[in-house]
């Protein structure tokens, strides 16, 4: 399986396709854009992109010399006529700086794009929300070569999917993203701190009433509080627990690492760390990480011991064991590992590992 | 001409709704609890023509196939037209699906809000007619928005040549809109495809782990994807508040969450741009969200 990573800048493709992300994602909004559209809506992030056509070809050049590729994100949920234009030139533009793939989140482009000949790939972003084999076909009769899942699938769902359409690849969260709602179903915007920021972390409060007028009783009413108690913290862990990181800089939050035999087994193309906007010693973290799990299911094949040194990694099973931060929480319905691959020194050394960075 | 359609969650109350034929918008009101709620003008008084069964958001809430076979024969029984709404779909929710279709006479409408119903529908179902529902339709509507200059930094592409040409290609020649926050009237002109607008409520977000769903879990089993609950989202409804961070300068729409979806009750302003396009003739179905909605009298 590729690791397919974010950057924001070109100083970062380097040391980013050295550390094993064999797929390196991007954005472009490029001046013409904004000049025109006076927005930065060329994808779903408005921070975290490039500016120049220039930049973009560099980051090319750098990924394909150390034998990686670069796919152009295209993902904000929707276009209009004349952005749909200048998006089919970008496309075009890329191509021809040998750009490896699209990742394209809005239909009507990604249909527009699979009826030109254009030698670069288009990916279905997770934007497009396919959570069925269905979904996944009607993409690729469009033109998707790849499918990218939304984050809260599950493993089983994953590998239904992949042995339904062995035609198409598709490509999992592994590590950082923590949308709370689901993002191919999320019509809001991320406003700035001061207007509330990501819907999902406003600071809303709830107040719950029964539907058919009685008032709530002691027992439901605390029922309701614990809830969201458990809510509250689910969030906390959603959020990159905090957005902390171990004092060795690994980042906390959002986790397939478990996972990852079951994504090798069900024949997943790749893995996706999110977090284009982070920065850049974040992102190295992460894709050693995913790295060294991938290394070690390679060394041992064993779910057991994978599970273990990943769970390792970061030295704070007890993070792990809310399951608030997995992705695939089933994972832990499984055995627990074998005592002396739990407590393995190995995960100790490579949470320790000197060229991971430290924290900052 | 604008017909009325009433979307309701739990088909048992279609019993109510149609013991004495075909109901008004305000008999509907009254029997289903409704408050005031913003409708564009003469809306109360006209006949609910057809009924929308199921869910857009939960798989959970798809009808069983008994009961989805029964209220396709009472709301035929009175005349009244019918569809099937679908929500985003699961590998399991798709098997559910699959299930119900059989029960569907040719014709009937199914409102699909996942590509993968529009697929199984043309592969399988020809003969009955796909609707893109609004989850497919996507547009900006945050319920924050301090003003009409943050839509337009993502314009919406519901009317599109693109997304017209997937719709033509997939056979759907009708979709489902919301209004959303500063609507214009001209956000509902199409010259595609006949246009329904749901009213007076417009969602913004939906998520796949549940929170109200999640009551009756263990704590580690909450917030899960696929997760088992006992659809708490038909006894509560919550309602949000940014308190001072909203309500200081008005600009934040009413909004509240019924199971994993986040809405919005419409302001006088997007009630007038949904009056104004129905005038024109734009909208020619408006949609009434009937029980999972934001009221809580006796249903």
């Amino acid at each position: 399986m590729k690791i397919v990573a974010p950057i924001s800048r070109v100083e970062e493709a380097a040391p980013m396709a050295a550390a094993g992300a064999g797929e390196i994602y991007c954005g472009i909004v490029p001046a013409d854009w904004t000049d025109r559209f006076r927005s930065a809506g060329v994808n779903r992030r408005a921070f975290g992109n490039l500016t120049r056509y220039e930049d973009l070809a560099e980051v090319v050049d750098i990924a394909s010399g150390h034998g990686a590729t670069v796919s152009l994100v295209m993902n904000a949920q929707h276009y209009a006529d004349e952005q749909v234009d200048v998006l089919l030139d970008l496309a075009g533009r890329f191509a021809e700086m040998g750009g490896h793939a699209l990742i394209v989140g809005d239909i009507g482009l990604l249909a527009r794009l699979g009826e030109r000949d254009l030698p670069v790939r288009l990916h279905a972003s997770s934007l497009l929300a396919a959570r069925n084999a269905e979904a996944a076909a009607l993409l690729g009769r469009l033109g998707a070569r790849r499918i990218v899942l939304p984050r809260d699938v599950t493993l089983d769902e994953i590998a239904a999917m992949a042995a339904r359409r062995p035609d198409l690849e598709f490509e999992a969260f592994v590590l950082n993203d923590g949308c709370v709602f689901e993002e191919g179903n999320c019509h809001t915007i991320h406003l700035p701190g001061r207007l509330g920021g990501p819907i999902c972390l406003d600071r809303y409060a709830t107040g719950y009433s029964r539907v058919d007028g009685r008032a709530l009783d002691d027992a439901e009413a605390k029922a309701l509080a614990a809830n969201d108690e458990c809510h509250d913290r689910w969030l906390w862990y959603r959020f990159g627990c905090g957005f902390s990181q171990t004092p060795e800089g690994l980042p906390f939050g959002p986790c397939g690492l478990c996972a990852l035999p079951d994504m090798a087994a069900a024949g997943l193309a790749a893995v996706k760390i999110a977090g284009r906007e982070g920065p850049l010693e974040r992102k190295l973290a992460s894709v050693r990480m995913v790295r060294a799990t991938l290394d070690r299911l390679e060394a041992t094949g064993r779910a057991d011991a994978v599970a273990a040194f990943a769970q390792g990694l970061r030295r704070r099973p007890d993070l792990c064991a809310s399951g608030y931060m997995c992705y695939y929480r089933e994972v832990l319905d499984r055995p627990a590992p074998p005592p002396q691959d739990r407590a393995g020194d190995d995960c100790v050394s490579a949470a320790a590992d000197p060229t991971l960075p430290r924290a900052m | 001409m604008t017909e009325i359609a009433l979307t309701l969650v739990q088909a048992r109350l279609l019993d109510g709704l149609l013991a004495g034929g075909a109901p008004t918008v305000a008999e509907c009101a009254a029997r289903l609890g409704w408050p005031a709620v913003p409708l564009p003008e003469g809306v109360a008084g006209l006949p609910v023509t057809r009924f929308h069964l199921g869910s857009e958001f939960c798989e959970t809430l798809l009808p069983t196939e008994i009961q989805l076979r029964q209220a396709v024969a009472a709301v035929g029984a009175a005349g009244l037209g019918v569809a099937l709404a679908t929500p985003v779909l699961s590998v399991a929710g798709m098997e559910a699906l699959a299930g119900l279709l059989p029960h569907l006479p040719p014709g009937t409408e199914v409102i699909a809000n996942d590509w993968g119903c529009v697929g199984l529908l043309r592969e399988s179902r020809p003969d009955l007619v796909p609707v893109a529902g609004r989850l497919l339709c996507k547009m900006v509507k945050d319920p924050r928005l301090p003003s009409a200059e943050w839509t337009r930094l993502y314009p919406h592409g519901i009317h599109s040549g693109p997304f017209g040409a997937v719709l033509a290609r997939m056979g759907v020649e009708r979709i489902e809109m919301d209004a959303p926050p500063f609507a214009r009237m001209e956000d509902f002109r199409s010259g595609r495809v006949r246009v329904s607008v749901h009213a007076p409520y417009g969602f913004s977000v939906k998520g796949r782990a549940c929170r109200i769903g999640s009551l009756s879990a263990e704590p580690g089993d909450k917030f899960v994807s696929g997760q088992e609950c006992r659809r708490e989202c038909l006894i509560y409804v919550g309602t949000l508040s940014r308190g001072e961070a909203g309500d200081g300068d008005g600009t934040d729409l009413v909004t509240y969450q019924r199971g994993n979806t986040l809405f919005y009750r419409h302001s006088p302003a997007m009630t007038a741009a949904v009056d104004a396009a129905m005038a024109k003739g734009w909208i020619d179905r408006l949609i009434l969200n009937g029980d999972w909605n934001e009221n809580r009298r006796a249903h």
